[in-house]
């Protein structure tokens, strides 16, 4: 009875799959090689591992050739990382995207001329030192022109930076600003999802006096209306994040 | 040039482009996506801030498909790509031409998830938590396939995230993406050998894993089923 586990072929001391895989890949020494495929030869339940080993690395060869369509949310993201980068990038080097530039016209006008100090700030920001450094030309540049980019990276803020910087962003930007890896906006979009009104228009990594939290802008009950939220644990992927601070900005320009 | 933006209200009208002069759609830039990947790529050196965008759109299933195989759990696929991407848009100008753009995307991928996977060994040793929730997630959008061909694509997946590592990398670079064993074994910063080691015992545990596939592939033959079920027996002994 096969069902038993019981070989059919009871004469034969069956070869273990890993030896037959073994001798697929020729790794098995000479002599142990020839006795393998000598048993091969002679064993059906032997032969047919072998020819199923040979067959999944065919199904595997089929398998692999397919795509498999990315989910919308990373794809939206990762949308937005890609656009993120050309502003940045555009932002050093004076060019800018046609979508970018349809999308949000009143935005690049100051940012080609605040170039200069864009291009300080995101020096600033990409070594990670803007607030570690606390030199006075840093501190000038972060100061005199902090929307010149959309913020990246983890963001250092004392508590009472949080309201300000987020209404500077949120008036600089006429889409929602999701940064952070994907473990951080699936713990900001829990968190908002168990709030009144879940629509999420901000999602920031940041040091809020110099713990590591994530910022978050839901929509409030005007459109001009954000409620800010300071969530810690979300962070290390974690899947519920803590509210440390909240706070209501509204939007001058909506 | 000018002419295709609203010149009159749009200060922005001005600014400096390098690329195709193309119409403008609410969409998005046309013209772009009748380009090849050589000329996207050349635009994005050359200052285009659209283009890369649009091979990241191109590509994206593809590379989500790697990612998802040899990291097994969505968020960190997720993770990998954003940063392969953001590599490969930054590091651009140094794509050799005589490759192809998929060739070269897809070696920063593979190596991005790699990193991934060395990271996630030194933190922990354990292996990847079951999650049946995520099953459906892994296999994507319900609407886009066929049942048949989602169920061996969540088969395959499941199966994969059963197996060591170590030998999934090696089996998805190998038998899945098709590179040969040295180019796997630079890849992998290992020696030929150990690739078709990892591979040939990555099979060996896969075997009984998806042993159903064959069976309904082979169709026909069903007089095989009883003494496959036996062949099984042996090979978990």
């Amino acid at each position: 009875m096969t069902e038993s586990g019981l070989p059919t072929s009871e004469h034969l001391e069956h070869l273990d799959t890993d030896t037959i895989a073994d001798l697929l890949e020729n790794l098995l020494p000479a002599t142990e090689a020839h006795s393998a495929r000598e048993h091969v030869k002679a064993c059906p339940d032997c032969q047919l591992t072998y020819d199923a080993l040979l067959e999944l690395s065919e199904d595997l060869a089929d398998e692999g050739r397919a795509d498999i369509p990315m989910p919308v949310d990373v794809a939206e993201h990762l949308d937005a990382v890609i656009r993120a980068e050309a502003v940045m990038r555009s932002s050093t080097v004076g060019v800018h995207s046609l979508a970018q530039i349809r999308e949000e016209p009143h935005r690049h006008m100051p940012k080609l001329f605040g170039a200069a100090a864009a291009v300080v700030l995101i020096a600033a920001i990409g070594v990670g030192v803007v607030m570690a450094t606390k030199d006075r030309a840093g501190e000038n540049a972060a100061n005199t022109n902090p929307t010149a980019i959309q913020p990246t990276g983890v963001v250092s803020l004392s508590t009472a930076q949080i309201a300000p910087q987020v209404q500077k962003w949120l008036e600089n930007s006429s889409t929602p600003l999701l940064n952070g890896s994907a473990a951080e906006l699936t713990c900001a979009r829990t968190f908002a999802a168990a709030r009144p009104n879940p629509v999420v228009r901000l999602v920031q990594p940041a040091k809020v006096d110099g713990t590591r939290a994530t910022v978050i802008g839901l929509q409030g009950g005007s459109p001009r209306d954000i409620e800010v939220y300071v969530l810690t644990g979300c962070d290390g992927g974690g899947s519920a994040g803590t509210s440390i601070y909240d706070t209501t900005v509204t939007l001058r320009n909506r | 040039m000018t002419a295709h933006l609203d010149s009159g209200t749009n200060p922005s009208a001005q600014l400096p482009r390098i690329g195709l002069d193309e119409p403008v759609h609410p969409g998005g830039p046309v013209g772009y996506d009748q380009l090849d990947d050589h000329e996207l790529l050349r635009l994005h050196v050359a200052g285009n801030p659209d283009t890369f965008g649009i091979l990241v759109k191109r590509h994206r299933d593809r590379m989500w498909a790697v990612a998802i195989r040899t990291l097994g759990e969505p968020e960190e696929a997720a993770d990998a790509l954003q940063e392969a991407f953001i590599s490969a848009f930054r590091r651009a100008d140094s794509f050799r031409g005589d490759a192809k753009v998929t060739t070269w995307l897809h070696r920063i991928v593979v190596n991005a998830c790699l990193d991934r996977i060395r990271r996630r060994q030194v933190r922990q040793a354990d292996p990847l938590p079951e999650d049946e929730d995520r099953a459906a997630e892994l296999a994507g959008p319900v609407e886009e396939d066929a049942a048949e061909v989602r169920e061996r694509r969540l088969d395959v997946l499941n199966a994969l995230k059963q197996i060591n590592s170590d030998q999934r990398s090696a089996l998805v670079l190998v038998d899945m993406e098709g590179y040969s064993i040295e180019e796997a074994a630079a890849i992998l910063g290992c020696a030929p050998g150990t690739v078709k080691s990892r591979c040939a015992r990555g099979r060996a545990r896969l075997l009984p894993l998806l042993r159903h596939w064959q069976t309904t592939r082979g169709g026909s033959d069903d007089s095989d089923l009883p003494s496959k079920t036996a062949a099984e027996s042996v090979g978990t002994e």
